[in-house]
């Protein structure tokens, strides 16, 4: 697991500055924000677009804050950490032609597996909740301030929402033999998603309304997890792994 | 799922006529098949690999060599039939076969930006760290720079790398599939000299190989692979003995090979194989003389044109077993 772990330092890392950099400049950024909401909404191209400037108006420093750092910072990176970390994991091992000297260890093949996709899981998550760790602080320099727990909650969220891309890309990578091929469809997949989320007419059939703004500011609101969301959302990741075991266990070197 | 259960049913006892004990590092196989597709890899397949002893297959490519190595450790899941390793029977994904044995592939994947050492060690994963250190001072003694990354390593560097990860853990058995293949004359002495030191410690090895010269020097026993199936199996006293009991006769065109055939066999001849203008014939004793007297003295037997026997290498054998293409 130690081996495995190590293989992702490097990726994480990269991950987690940018996400902590994302995060800092939206920070400091939200006083000439609150000062020019009025005229942001007017630049806003689309009516969706606008909206979302109203909902981060009047929902204060939290709808700005998880808006900023949830919706538009570990969505983006996020999904793309997903794909990049679930991609290789098998696929990677098939195109190098490195599955045969993986599967000849001493170990199971179910070991093997879960011990790849927890290290991508907490490579994908553990960021989300570190950088979310600061926002207290970093909002000490906007002389704001929020408690850390229902943050907390929604890094919670989040994770669950990147789990869900990064253990359907797993599958993939479980069914492909060119992670190539895996991170574009899920690249693809989430840019169409994206895409769909923007357009008002069509948006509540986006993945994306599982994470963004209303749903943060419910959980902010609240104090308390969306199990209504969260249990959809954890029985996918479930089944998504149930099957990449199932695939990985019948897969030729 | 019916290989899966395969093993799990009878046990070596019932079925292998053999004790656990019996089959402390040995191998053995009974009725192993697999497909691929429409496909036959490996046809319902016996092998018994005797403990502390180096046994060699041979055969062409798409022979099956490899399917049958994969098998054995339960990379590729059989169709049917049962494996032991080491007295363990093969059954689940083949971990427990596994830890009884060391895997090398015949085809030559690393991770190239790994480190040398962090790969060796990669390689002997679970084996513990003793295996790790030998794995190390066999690298060391080719004089692998174990601190370069693996992209910057030759192909017989690379090959060397996962020989030392092979002979690292302390295992009873070693399947190894083409280790010298790539390797230099003096690398591959080295090699197999390692090798051997290994089966002297009492590891039994079954080797896959094109390498001929290689087989002939290290294998006690050779098994000779066509189509998945096993063509033929012999000790190398065996095939020693049966390539020097081999004669080659070429005819001039429009002879009847056909009634050279039903001539040698009349005249005491074993096996007769008429293969082109030539005829191959595998005799009886290794006194070769009565034999091809009393043929070519006879009245009808058509004056070859020209005659080879005596000592064959094993690739001249290798020849006459499976053609020229095979060479």
């Amino acid at each position: 697991m130690e081996r495995t772990l190590r293989a992702y330092i490097w990726p994480t890392l990269a991950y987690l500055v940018l996400l902590e950099v994302m995060l800092a400049a939206a920070i400091l950024y939200w006083p000439n924000f609150e000062e020019n909401v009025g005229a942001l909404k007017a630049m806003a191209p689309i009516d969706m677009l606008k909206d979302m400037v109203d909902t981060l108006a009047q929902g204060g420093i939290e709808a700005y804050v998880t808006g900023q750092h949830f919706f538009k910072g570990c969505n983006t990176l996020g999904t793309a950490a997903a794909a990049l970390f679930a991609a290789g994991a098998v696929a990677g091992e098939v195109h190098r032609g490195t599955l045969e000297i993986l599967l000849a260890r001493p170990f199971t093949r179910r070991r093997l597996l879960l011990e790849r996709w927890i290290a991508g899981a907490l490579a994908l998550t553990v960021p989300v909740l570190l950088t979310t760790l600061t926002v207290p602080w970093l909002l000490t320099f906007v002389d704001s301030e929020m408690e850390l727990a229902p943050l907390m909650l929604c890094a919670l969220h989040q994770c669950a929402f990147l789990l869900l891309f990064y253990a359907l890309a797993f599958l993939l990578s479980c069914l492909m033999d060119n992670p190539m091929a895996v991170a574009l469809i899920v690249l693809f997949f989430s840019i169409l998603e994206f895409a769909i989320y923007l357009v008002k007419v069509v948006t509540h059939s986006s993945v994306y309304r599982l994470a963004d703004v209303e749903v943060f500011m419910k959980v902010m609101l609240r104090e308390e997890l969306d199990w209504s969301q969260l249990i959809p959302m954890l029985a996918v990741i479930a089944a998504a792994l149930a099957a990449s075991l199932a695939i990985f266990q019948r897969k030729l070197p | 799922m019916r290989a899966e259960t395969a093993g799990t049913g009878d046990g070596p006892q019932a079925t292998a006529g053999g004790g656990a004990a019996e089959l402390r590092g040995a191998v053995r196989v009974r009725g192993l098949t697999r497909r691929f597709g429409e496909k036959v890899a490996l046809a319902p397949l016996d092998l018994d690999v005797e403990p502390g002893r180096v046994t060699g297959l041979l055969g062409p490519n798409g022979s099956g060599k490899s399917t049958l190595m994969r098998c054995l450790v339960g990379l590729v899941p059989r169709h049917g039939g049962q494996v032991w390793l080491d007295g363990v029977p093969l059954e689940g994904d083949g971990v427990k076969v596994r830890e009884r044995c060391t895997f090398t592939p015949g085809e030559l994947s690393l991770y190239p930006r790994m480190r040398a050492r962090d790969q060796l060690d990669w390689l002997v994963a679970g084996r513990g760290r003793e295996a790790a250190e030998r794995a190390r001072a066999i690298a060391e003694d080719f004089d692998l720079p174990l601190r370069q990354r693996v992209h910057t390593f030759s192909h017989g560097m690379k090959r060397q790398l996962l020989f030392a990860a092979a002979l690292g853990p302390r295992v009873p058995v070693r399947l190894l599939d083409e280790i010298s293949e790539g390797l230099d004359p003096n690398k591959r002495g080295v090699v197999l000299e390692k090798l051997l030191e290994d089966v002297r410690g009492g590891t039994t090895v079954l080797l896959s190989s094109h390498h001929l010269g290689e087989v002939q020097r290290i294998c006690d026993r050779m098994v000779f692979m066509r189509a998945g199936e096993k063509l033929n199996e012999d000790t190398a006293a065996g095939v020693a003995s049966r390539a020097r009991r081999l004669v080659r006769m070429g005819f001039e065109e429009g002879v009847d090979l056909g009634a050279v055939e039903r001539l040698a066999r009349a005249a005491g001849a074993a096996d007769v194989r008429i293969d082109g203008g030539r005829c191959v014939l595998q005799l009886a004793e290794e006194d070769l003389r009565p034999t091809l007297r009393r043929l070519l003295e006879g009245p009808d037997f058509p004056r070859p044109l020209r005659l080879d026997y005596g000592e064959l290498s094993l690739e001249e054998l290798y020849r006459e077993l499976y053609g020229e293409e095979a060479v």
